[in-house]
Order: structure tokens, then sequence, then C-alpha cells
């Protein structure tokens, strides 16, 4: 068997912290990916400029930079707003920014750019027609979109949506940088500790290899269910 | 240059943060940042070509284990690989004492591994699916003129490959300078480590990783509109002709 | 005309896919200067017939003589194959194919298409291979066109850069595999025209073709293939004008 020195436990609870991590900022990444994808075609000049802008920054700053932006800078900037609202209104707050949370805003909050780029795709590649016939029928525009356009624009989403995902879940290793003690910054200290570090960063690579692989079949599956009703075409 | 450095100097007169020394450390980070990416990059590129053919091959003796790499350098975060490269290149037993260690001393070196195996695996990929998505027509034809299997891979595959593998391997080399910011994370001094450097010494989180990251945008830009230019000049051939 | 070889031979030629057998002993003997249409319904095998003449499909038996020499084959694991590739390189070069959907390579300038296998191929210096294309493209009706990218084409004008580059090969067969059926019906006229000049010019081809105006005025030969199976082969007038048997009245019959 391999040795872990008793480093087994913390690698268990670091892979369910990535995990976490990984499932908390995608969820909140489909969110404001939506939200952005929905900014950036609409017909309100400033909506689309502020989806444009979010995106451009987002998608052009290395990741670990506005991580590290986010979580130094984090806890200042809320310090500098409770300050102001002690002074000027006297109410007296502490907010406190936890790594975890913090790890799922900036995630969150970087994959919701590339998933409103993948939103946005989808969305323009459902043919028009589709939505007349749904307004032809009465349907508002709710309705439309719930009925109509989200099922079919999940068909074109979920390869972009796939991908993301995967780069996704890479990602969640930085927060090991900014000190959250995921699967990756237990094996680092295990490696430093024990000097083996084939012997940890090779489990690690293995536990994200699993989750990659799992979740690739798991979005073939879905794949498979948003086909439907294409399969005859192809 | 001295007029240069006095203007500079009186823009930073009644600044605390930027000094004319910050912005050295911005400046060697920026050219730590190009060397590291630059290397990894071009080494990968030559690495990712035959590895690419050898990925299409009917061998699977060649053509799996190439597979097998490519599917654990994506499919893992370039963190762990660093990790293991750097730690894994310390640690080993008497290594200090041989010639190697002068190379290896300096974490740059290791750093550059890691950044290359991946950048290559990526590439392979890209490449794959280029060569893979050539008309099965031209194929063809190059066979039917007469093309051995290298003549047809050096003249005909090959070439239109490149050309249109150009937007995705744009995206990998702005990927990769993204990814070249945990180089910090092994002490390596290049642009996100010298914002580090600068947050650490001046407590100032805003003013160091903002000015980091507006040069990272406009290196992305740069590298954008570069392969925005070469795609005009070397996909024209798939535009149909406006009039 | 005895001491020249013969352009191209083929001699009972089958062919497999799976189990079903497409082409069921098939020959063919192409003298210089020979114009022989192939036709028949989709799936009697014409055009896979062609395919096999300069192997872009390997038959499973039956011979290939090129310009006298034969091709030598040899039994693998996967079926019969050509014994000696160099040699099926050098037999390739003299029989060049036009391609139903021209296959021209897109990355490269309608020129640098026409003198692609001749310079690298054939080994031709390059500045006689561009003199060479020059003129072929001329004579194909698109000297203008030299620089163009076949994208910037229309279907029409690639087939005949095609036909171009085919003649740049200067070869001793030319195949035609349905050249005109990609093509819209206003297109079809001028590329007929090129290769109605070709063949009176004397140039052997073999053409696998839906134009029956086409193979009435300017073949040598018709060979009509059913079912992988030569039903009926002469001249036009008797193979078209007086066909025999009752498929091939049925197929010549004006539809509907």
């Amino acid at each position: 068997m391999i040795d872990l020195h008793g480093y087994g436990p913390r690698l268990a609870e670091g892979a369910l912290i990535t995990i976490e991590l990984a499932v908390l900022s995608l969820i909140l990444a489909i969110v404001l990916g939506l939200l952005t994808a929905s900014a950036k075609m609409s017909r309100n000049w400033v909506a689309h400029r502020i989806g444009t802008l979010y995106t451009t920054v987002i998608r052009g700053v290395p990741d670990l930079v506005l991580m590290m932006l986010m979580f130094f800078g984090g806890q200042i900037g809320i310090n500098m707003v409770t300050d102001q609202l002690y002074e000027r209104f006297g109410w007296d707050l502490f907010i406190n920014v936890n790594e975890f949370v913090a790890g799922v805003i900036t995630i969150g909050l970087i994959f919701g750019a590339y998933m409103g780029e993948t939103f946005r795709g989808a969305f323009l590649a459902v043919d028009s027609g589709q939505i007349e016939a749904g307004r032809a029928y009465g349907m508002n525009h709710w309705l439309v979109f719930q009925r109509i356009r989200f099922p079919q624009m999940m068909r074109h989403a979920i390869p972009g949506l796939s991908n993301n995902w995967m780069v996704l879940l890479k990602t969640t290793a930085l927060v090991s940088v900014i000190g959250l003690t995921d699967m990756v910054r237990v094996a680092a200290e295990a490696s430093k500790a024990t000097r083996e570090p084939f012997t940890f960063m090779i489990i690690v690579a293995a536990v994200y290899l699993l989750i990659a692989t799992v979740s690739e079949w798991g979005f073939a599956r879905l794949q498979k269910r948003y086909d439907v009703g294409y399969r005859e075409a192809d | 240059m001295e007029a240069l450095m006095t203007w500079l100097e009186a823009q930073l007169a009644d600044n605390s943060i930027f000094t004319l020394q910050t912005l050295g450390y911005y400046g060697e980070g920026l050219v730590t940042t190009v060397q590291l990416v630059a290397l990894s990059l071009i080494i990968g590129l030559v690495m990712a070509v035959p590895l690419a053919i050898g990925r299409g091959s009917k061998h699977r003796w060649i053509s799996l284990p190439i597979f097998l790499y490519c599917y654990v350098f994506r499919g893992t975060p370039l963190l762990v690989q660093l990790y293991l490269i750097y730690y894994g290149v310390v640690f080993v037993e008497g290594i200090q004492e041989t010639w190697l260690w002068v190379i290896l001393e300096k974490p740059f070196v290791p750093a550059l591994i890691a950044f290359t195996l991946n950048t290559a695996a990526y590439t392979t990929e890209i490449f794959r699916g280029a060569i893979k998505s050539t008309a099965r027509g031209e194929i063809e034809a190059a066979r039917a003129y007469g093309m051995s299997r290298g003549l047809m891979l050096r003249r005909i595959v090959l070439p239109s490959a490149f050309r249109r593998a150009l937007p995705a391997y744009g995206n990998e080399v702005i990927f990769m300078l993204h990814a070249s910011a945990i180089a910090s994370v092994v002490t390596i001094m290049d642009l996100t480590g010298a914002a580090r450097f600068v947050y650490a010494r001046y407590y100032a989180p805003f003013d160091a990783f903002l000015f980091v990251a507006a040069i990272y945008l406009c290196l992305t830009f740069a590298i954008l509109y570069l392969f925005r230019y070469l795609e005009r000049r070397l996909l024209a051939h798939l535009k149909p002709a406006s009039g | 005309m005895a001491d020249t070889p013969i352009p191209l031979e083929v001699r009972d030629i089958t062919k497999r896919f799976g189990d079903t057998e497409v082409l069921k002993g098939l020959s063919l003997k192409a003298h210089k200067g020979d114009v022989i249409t192939l036709i028949g319904a989709s799936g009697s095998g014409k055009s896979t017939f062609l395919r096999c003449m300069n192997l872009l499909e390997q038959p499973d038996e039956g011979d290939l003589i090129v310009h006298g020499e034969e091709i030598r084959f040899k039994q693998t694991r996967h079926g019969r194959e050509p014994a000696d590739w160099k040699q099926v390189v050098r037999m390739r070069a003299k029989l060049s194919m036009v391609f139903q959907s021209f296959n021209l390579w897109a990355h490269m300038t309608l020129l640098e298409n026409v003198i692609e296998a001749p310079v690298h191929v054939l080994g031709k210096p390059k500045k006689e291979a561009i003199a060479h294309a020059r003129q072929l493209l001329e004579r194909v009706g698109l000297g203008e066109h030299a620089d163009y990218y076949p994208a910037q084409m229309s279907g029409g004008q690639q087939q005949r850069g095609a036909i171009a580059r085919a003649l740049a090969m200067d070869p001793e067969v030319m195949l035609f595999d349905e050249p005109t059926s990609a093509l819209d019906p206003e297109l079809v006229g001028d590329v007929l025209k090129v290769m109605r000049d070709l063949a009176q010019e004397g140039r052997t081809m073999i053409v696998v073709t839906h134009e029956m105006a086409f193979a009435r005025d300017v073949s040598s030969q018709v060979i009509y293939l059913h079912q992988g199976r030569v039903e009926e082969a002469g001249p036009p007038e008797e193979v078209l004008g007086n066909p025999r048997s009752e498929r091939l009245k049925q197929f010549l019959a004006p539809k509907h």
C-alpha cells in the first residue's frame, strides 16, 4: 500500500472542498452567464456595454490575478464600505471574507464571463422560426424563453458548458495559493513535509482525472437528453 | 533616455507606491513572463507537430501513449504539474551534488518544463483536430496525383491544418500567458510575482493587482490582434470573394 | 500503332464492400485517343470501377496494366494490396483524375494547385511548370483567375481549374468522375465544352457521366453498367441509338 504518512483523511477533506468549491462556482457561473448573455443580446445600450466590458476584462486577465485582487482586496474593500457606513450612519458591521466564499465568488465571476459567451452563441443558434412559432401561438416572452428558447439553446450550449466545467475544475486548484486548504494545498504541504512529491501529487492528479472522466460521461448523457428529436436528422 | 527618466520621476513624484523601483520590478517581471511563455510555447509547438501526427497513427503503441500523455496533462491542473516537477526535481536524492543542480536550482527551469509539457499536450490536440478535419476530397486528390504519404503530409495536410488551427492556437497562447501567473507560486518573479511583492510591501492590493491586470490585458489584446492579423492573411482562402 | 503500348488496360476487376460484390468482373481497354464513357444508374458501380483504375479503391481481383506496365499485387492480412507503392505512385502520375467535387486544395491558389503535382511529384522545374500552368489556365478560360483561391471561384470555374490541374500532369489517360454532377445547370456547359475540346485533340479519356448528349457526341465507346456488370458496350450510335436490353431502354427513356 502507498504510505500517506497520515495525510489520508486531510487529502479526502481537501478533495471534498475542491468538489464543493467547483460545484458552487459552477452554479454561480451559470446564473451570471445567463445574465451576461441576456445583457449582451439586449437592445439596451447600457446593459450591452456592461456585458461586453465584463466579459472582455475577465477574459483578458489571469485567473490568479483576479483571485488575488478579490481575496486580498476584498477584505479591504469591504472594510472601507463598512467604515463609511459606521461614520455616516453609525451602523457597526463586521463582515469577514472567508476564503471559501471568496473562492466561490471569484471563480463564479470568472467563469460567468466564459459561460456568457457560451450561452450567447447557443441562443443565437436557435432558429428564429421556432421563437416566432411560439409567439404566434400566444406565448409571452417568459413562456417562449422557458418552453422553447431555453431547452433548444441547451442543446447547443452543452459542449461549451462541459468544456467550461473542465477548465473550472482545474482552476479551483488556484485557491490553494490564496490559503484555502483544498486537496492541492494538502498535497503541497505533504510533499514538503515528507519529501515525497510524487506520491501526493499523483494521487491529486488522479482525483482530478477521475472527476473529469465522470463528468465527461455525465455531460454525454445530458447531451443525449437534449438531442431528442434531432437524432434522425444527423 | 535621461529625459524620459526625469519625466517619469516627475510623474511619479507624489506617488508612494509606483516609484521607479517598483516599476522596475514590474518591468523585470514582464521580461520573465514573456521569456517563460514564449519559450514554452515555441518548444511546445515543435513537440506538438510530430505528436499530433503520431496521435493519429494506426499503430496503437504509438497513438496510445500520446493519447494518455494528452489526457493526463489536459485533465489535471497546471499547478499540480508544476508542483510535481518543481518538488520532484528538488527532492531527488543527491541532485544537489551534480552539475544539473546549476540549472535546476532556479525555479525557472522546472516551470519551463511544466509549461512546455502542458502546452504541448493542448497544442497536440488542436493540431490533431485540424489534421482530422482535412477535407477527404483533398486527400484523395493528392493520392490520385501520385503523392506519397510523406509528400501529402508535408504539402497538403499540414499546411492546411496549420491554417485551420490558427484561431484555436491563438486561444492557447492567451491561455498560456494567463496560466503563467502561477509561476509566482514557486517564487519566480514574473509579472504576478512582482505584483505580489508590491502588495506585500505596501499592503496595497488594488494598486498592485489592478496595475498588473492592466498589463496582462494589454498583452492579451496584443496577442489577439496578432492572431487576427495572421488569420486575415493566412485564412483568406477560406472566405468567398466579395463581389 | 502496335509498337506503342496501350495507355490503360483493365482485366476482370472484382470488388467487394463487405458481403456485397459491387464489381463483378469488369474489363476495359483504352487505346490512344479513345473516349470511353461509363453510364448506368447510381449504384451500378461505375464510379467504383473508375476509382479502381488508379487504385483509390483496391480491387479484390483483376489486373491493371498502365502503359504496358502491369501493377503487382500481394496478399496481406487486410486483403489484396499493391506490392510496390512506388509503382502505384508512378502509375497514378500517368492517370490524372477529375473529381465530382473538384477537390482543389483549398489552401493554395489556382496556379499553385496546378503546379503542385508537376513540381513535387514529377520533379519538374518550377519555372517551367508555371509557364505551362498559365497556358493551361488560359485554355480552360481561367487566365485571369490564377491567383484566386478555390473558395473564391464558382463551381464551374473550380472544375475547369481542376481539369487544368489534371492536364498539367501530361497524363496518358484522364479519368473523369461525374465532373458535372455537382454543378448548377447553367455552369455545366462551360465544363463540357472544355471536355469536348480535349476529346477532339485526341486525349485518351474515361468519363463517368450522366450527360447523355456528351456520351453520344464525343465518345468512341459507351459502356452501360448494371449491378457491377457490363450490360451493353459498343460505339455510341449502337448502345445509345439502338439499345437492346430492356433495362438500358428504360434507363435512356426520357424521365416523365
